[in-house]
């Protein structure tokens, strides 16, 4: 077996373009392989073998037709997204009953723009219900499991997406990032996630949970993978607001190195309470390897970064609120039989069609936003983005990038985090990002010295300057290696 | 239950509409770019955005926003430059995502206000004007030589979206009460809307009713809706309190809907008032609640009571930018705006001489003002001659016969400003008389044929020719000697005895001024 | 710790946002709830006076508006492809008892 979901995108591309194999094979291959590995991981959901091959067959005519030159970047790339991304004629369920017979009619401009790229469709990713969660054991669908240690998790609320990549079942997937959902279980995962600044992609067609702090980014086992996703998944799109016209090519300066960088540390973060030893002694050993590679280390202060958790969830769970409301049994979704009135239907559709966590952050949001209490929670923690976020302004007039951990410790087991709000603080070091709108990204560095799974270092960006964390992070790859595919995993070459 | 008239000596009414327009004239909704169309097929203008579907996002609809500054800039308004859109969060089927795009405290538009003319019956309506002296002003009127001018203020005009439509099956009639299923067309959801809400200014129906008439002629004159109170592109909620004459305090208000005509929305008005004086002076209390106008039924029902203030857990809509908007947007929508109907009514004034009654009334529809100006043109040199007869003809015959028949479509219809001014004409130069003059319209109207030809067929031409009305007059005298002689003895009366005579031999056709002036010649 | 939300106020936090609440799941949320609002504590005990808040991420963000240009709808079998129930081309519910806003 080839195993191209293995590959990296320049391996594929030019394996194309020699015609050592077609994108027909690649979709073969890597079809079969899911077939063979992904039940002990349970990443996909659903797959997509007739969108596979149909994409194939375009990689192939424009091979035959001499116009692979001119083909996006991720042509012939097997591909896969986290199933709150629509794509048309697939179902698009969050993990979730509630959407569990719900087919997309229209597809999201992040696939699409990945499809347009010539990436090969290969399914949809396990997630935490809706996103929220940290591990993706909220799935209605099952677990997934994460590659390194199947007793563990692999991390969420993008879990499949990470796993997936980490198997080698997929070169690039795609997942979103509300609080640490991309970052978290890159880190678990051992694989390079970014989460780019808010608006560098567009939201269009992902099912919204904290419309002001989600972002879709890429999942890839090498810096050069990521940046060549964002390359085709970054820009305006006229039906996303929000989302800006990036022009950035991602992999400009990834040979640059890391000299003459200046890298932010955060001692509070170092310091933090809950921190695993085995996580921050790798981010500081990552933090030398910059220095040795020519990078000035400059301590910084994010004094207000503390009260991000607390502003995260006042704000993600509002926004939750108001974008769940419209799942009522009217237009689409679960439908409670036998109500002879609407409110019944209502109630009991949207008490069966959520599961406990989604129940939770729609009443909390619900309580967080009615009369007299929006003023003390929601509106002040505004006003505390306000205050992250110049923090942040502060701190990137000193340095380029900041470098710091990504999750408090590696991957836990199955049912070890039941408390809600203990598991709550596996974002701790991910969320003052997604209130700031800056970008993120999780570096692999090899694995922890305790637990053996992977430890992550989080670098991350001014606003709209992603590629100084990309620079940052090709430049540790050039010390710890591109990610590797689990070891249980990795296929024979 | 009393009368309006008295129920308004012990009782003053406090009156604020909230007023919603839907731009139909644009071409796509508020937040997607679904066509806007009246009538489609059930469902086939949806998409992602307006039908809601998981993660479909709105983008706004800049046609829309220059229109609702353009209703501003026409209703007195400041223009926030700076606002957002919010989310208003309550769940009902007819509203895809269960929460309505809507603007937050501030508003594209703030603090405007129309000045309304109530003359005629409708100033009858308010209390004790005729206390007041000509331009002598009390609270927010001024007297006028016909009536008074009422300062109505405008709290905001904001921009939204609308809901999808609702048939209530299985019960009677359509209504929502013991129907066992609804069916949604959301074909009308995302449809842009603005609403505008009054201060609590007005104190009759009859001014709501003017306002409402008023803010429709400016919309019409401004083109940002066709304004269907019918099929519900312009809709109307009425607020109403009572307070006693003199008291300062509001009381519970009540909040009106259905009002879907100019008619019901003066009538659901004057009933909800004396229905609250009779509460009141029975003793009972007032229940802030929402009712229902049956027009059949003539009154109001009870739709629902509002125990606590409504909790929409507004807040700033995350997926929509902020409006930041610039002063060249504002003065390239201001640009745009057409000539208002009381500035119309102001040239009328100067350019043809008309009273301001006159021109007012003309200006009352758009209808009637195109038609009389169509009018003016086709009259040239004459014009300054015919506007008044003009107006009349407009403000009296027209007006009826569309205040008679909502469908009667002025700009369609059988009298052209051509044959408008031929009628005027015929009348002005005492070719037919000012009651052949009705007939002759009513004519027009009904067999579609130039007034002249209809004057010719029914041979109702009125003869003014001295020597042809001479020569009877002559016959006449000359055949009733005895009448002759008794008229000359004193018996005036026989004057109409030779009159009917003349108007025997003639048919009917001669004038009878001319009639008149001769035999008062010849017989003295 | 302080009682945020008794379970009379989730009992109508679940009426309002319209998700069935048994009497036995009722005191396990209301305990969720109030450790979660607990949690949000910090925010209250900042001092913001004169801070303005950031309703978006994106600073410069302002005025992005489309063209008012008529884009494809669905077709009426695409509108209703997942519409649990339909009748005559519409979404079918059961009846809207209590009524509206609207």
């Amino acid at each position: 077996m080839a195993a191209f979901g293995a590959m990296g995108v320049r391996e594929v591309r030019a394996g194309l373009a020699a015609k050592e194999f077609s994108a027909r094979e690649v979709a073969e291959d890597a079809l079969s392989r899911i077939k063979a590995v992904d039940p002990q991981i349970h990443a996909f959901l659903e797959v997509t073998e007739e969108a596979a091959y149909a994409q194939a067959a375009k990689v192939d005519e424009a091979i035959a037709a001499g116009r692979l030159a001119e083909m996006g970047p991720l042509a012939g790339v097997p591909v896969a997204f986290k199933d709150n991304m629509n794509m048309e004629g697939t179902h698009t369920t969050c993990s979730s009953r509630m959407l569990e017979n719900y087919v997309s009619p229209y597809t999201a401009t992040c696939v699409a723009n990945t499809i347009a790229a010539g990436g090969i469709p290969l399914g949809k990713l396990n997630m935490d219900e809706f996103a929220f969660g940290s591990s993706t054991e909220s799935s209605a669908f099952g677990i997934t499991r994460n590659p390194w240690d199947l007793e563990r998790v692999p991390g969420g609320s993008s879990g499949g997406s990470a796993a997936a990549v980490a198997a080698g079942l997929a070169t690039i997937t795609l997942g979103s990032d509300t609080g640490g959902s991309i970052r978290q279980p890159g880190s678990f995962c051992g694989i390079v996630a970014v989460k780019p600044t808010y608006g560098t992609v567009s939201r269009y067609g992902v099912v919204a949970f904290g419309s002001s702090l989600d972002q879709v980014g890429p999942f890839a086992r090498s810096v050069e993978d990521a940046a060549l996703a964002l390359n085709a998944l970054a820009g305006h799109d006229p039906l996303d607001c929000t989302s800006q016209d990036i022009r950035t090519d991602f992999t400009a300066n990834l040979a640059e190195g890391a000299k003459g960088l200046k890298v932010g540390i955060v001692p509070a973060f170092m310091e933090a309470e809950g921190l695993d030893a085995e996580v921050r002694d790798k981010v500081a050993e990552a933090a030398r390897q910059l220095e040795q590679l020519g990078a000035e280390l400059v301590e910084v202060d994010l004094p207000n970064a503390q009260a991000a958790m607390s502003a995260y969830y006042v704000l993600g769970p509002c926004e939750a609120f108001s974008n769940l409301a419209r799942f009522d049994s009217v237009r689409y979704g679960y439908c409670a039989e036998g109500h002879k009135d609407l409110g019944g239907q209502y109630e009991d559709s949207r008490a069966t069609g959520f599961g406990p966590e989604a129940r939770r952050r729609i009443m909390l949001g619900s309580y967080l936003l009615s009369a007299g209490v929006y003023e003390k929670y929601y509106y002040p923690a505004q006003q505390v983005r306000t205050l992250i976020t110049q923090d942040y302004v502060r701190a990137y007039e000193k340095v380029d990038v900041i470098l710091a951990p990504v999750s408090p410790r590696t991957a836990f087991k199955f049912g070890e985090i039941s408390d809600p709000t203990t598991m709550y603080l596996s974002d701790m070091f991910t969320i003052s990002i997604n209130i700031a709108g800056n970008g993120g990204m999780n570096m692999p560095v090899g694995l922890g010295a305790e637990s053996g799974m992977p430890v992550g270092v989080q670098l991350i960006s001014p606003q709209f300057k992603d590629e100084n964390m990309l620079r940052a992070a090709a430049a540790l790859e050039t010390v710890y290696g591109p990610a590797p595919v689990a070891p249980a995993f990795c296929p024979e070459r | 239950m009393k009368k309006l008239e008295e129920v308004l000596k012990d009782w003053e009414a406090v009156i604020g509409l909230e007023i919603h327009a839907e731009l139909t004239t644009l071409t796509t909704k508020m937040f997607c770019g679904c066509k806007l169309e009246f009538g489609a097929a059930p469902n086939t203008h949806t998409c992602p955005v307006c039908l809601g579907l998981p993660g479909a996002l709105p983008v706004p609809n800049k046609a829309a926003i220059e229109s609702i500054v353009l209703a501003g800039l026409a209703t007195n308004c400041d223009i926030e430059k700076h606002s957002m859109f919010y989310r208003k969060n309550y769940m009902y089927p007819d509203m895809a995502k269960n929460f309505q795009t809507t603007q937050g405290p501030v508003a594209f538009c703030m603090r405007g206000h129309l000045d309304l003319d109530v003359d005629g019956a409708a100033a009858k309506e308010r209390y004790r004007l005729e206390e007041l002296a000509e331009g002598e002003s009390e609270g927010n009127i001024t007297r006028t030589a016909d009536g008074y001018t009422a300062h109505v203020g405008i709290t905001r005009i904001h921009m939204e979206e609308d809901a999808g439509k609702m048939v209530h099956i299985g019960g009677g009639e359509g209504r929502i009460a013991g129907a066992t299923h609804s069916l949604v067309d959301y074909n009308r959801a995302g449809t842009p809307l603005i609403e505008l809400v009054t201060e609590p200014d007005l104190r009759t129906p009859e001014e709501a009713r003017l306002f409402m008439q008023k803010l429709r002629q400016i919309y019409l004159a401004i083109g940002i809706s066709d304004c269907s109170m019918e099929e519900g592109s312009l809709r109307c909620d009425g607020n109403v309190s009572l307070r006693r004459r003199g008291s300062t305090q509001f009381g519970t208000k009540t909040e009106l809907k259905n009002m879907n005509s100019f008619k019901n929305l003066h009538d659901g008005l004057a009933y909800e008032i004396c229905r609250q004086a009779e509460v009141l002076e029975e003793g009972g209390i007032i229940y802030q609640e929402t009712r229902h106008w049956d027009p059949s039924a003539k009154r109001t029902i009870v739709m629902r009571v509002k125990e606590t203030a409504d909790d929409y857990r507004l807040f700033p809509e995350p997926d929509l930018a902020p409006y930041d908007l610039s002063d060249e947007f504002i003065e390239r929508v201001r640009a745009k705006l057409p000539e208002l109907p009381d500035q119309k009514a102001k040239r009328y004034e100067a350019n043809f001489g008309l009273s301001a009654y006159d021109a007012r009334h003309l200006v009352e529809h758009r209808a009637t003002a195109n038609f009389f100006e169509a009018c003016m043109q086709q009259a040239g040199d004459d014009a300054a001659k015919l506007a008044k007869p003009v107006a009349n003809l407009v403000i009296n015959d027209v007006a009826a016969r569309m205040n008679a028949d909502e469908s009667f479509d002025l700009a369609a219809c059988p009298l052209t400003p051509a044959r408008a001014v031929e009628l005027v004409k015929l009348l002005a130069e005492d070719a037919i008389s000012s009651k052949q003059a009705k007939e002759v319209f009513a004519a027009v109207l009904d067999e579609d044929k130039d007034p002249a030809a209809i004057v010719e067929e029914r041979g109702m031409k009125q003869v003014s020719d001295t020597g042809a009305i001479e020569a009877v007059v002559d016959a006449v005298i000359a055949a009733h000697p005895d009448e002759v002689t008794r008229y000359k003895e004193g018996n005036q009366k026989l004057i109409g005895f030779f009159v009917g005579q003349c108007m025997k031999e003639m048919r009917g056709q001669g004038n009878p001024k001319v009639i008149n002036q001769l035999l008062a010649q010849k017989l003295s | 710790m302080t009682q945020h939300v008794t379970e009379k106020d989730v009992r109508d936090i679940a009426t309002y946002t319209r998700i069935a609440l048994s009497d036995e799941e009722l005191p396990q949320m209301t305990k969720d709830l109030n450790d979660i609002i607990e949690s949000l504590k910090p925010i209250t005990e900042y001092d913001l006076e004169g801070v303005e808040p950031t309703f978006h991420p994106i600073g410069s963000l302002s005025n992005v508006m489309r063209e008012d240009v008529e884009t494809t709808s669905f077709t009426q079998e695409e509108a209703l492809s997942n519409a649990p129930k339909q009748q005559d081309g519409c979404f079918l519910i059961p009846a809207i008892l209590g009524g509206g806003d609207q």
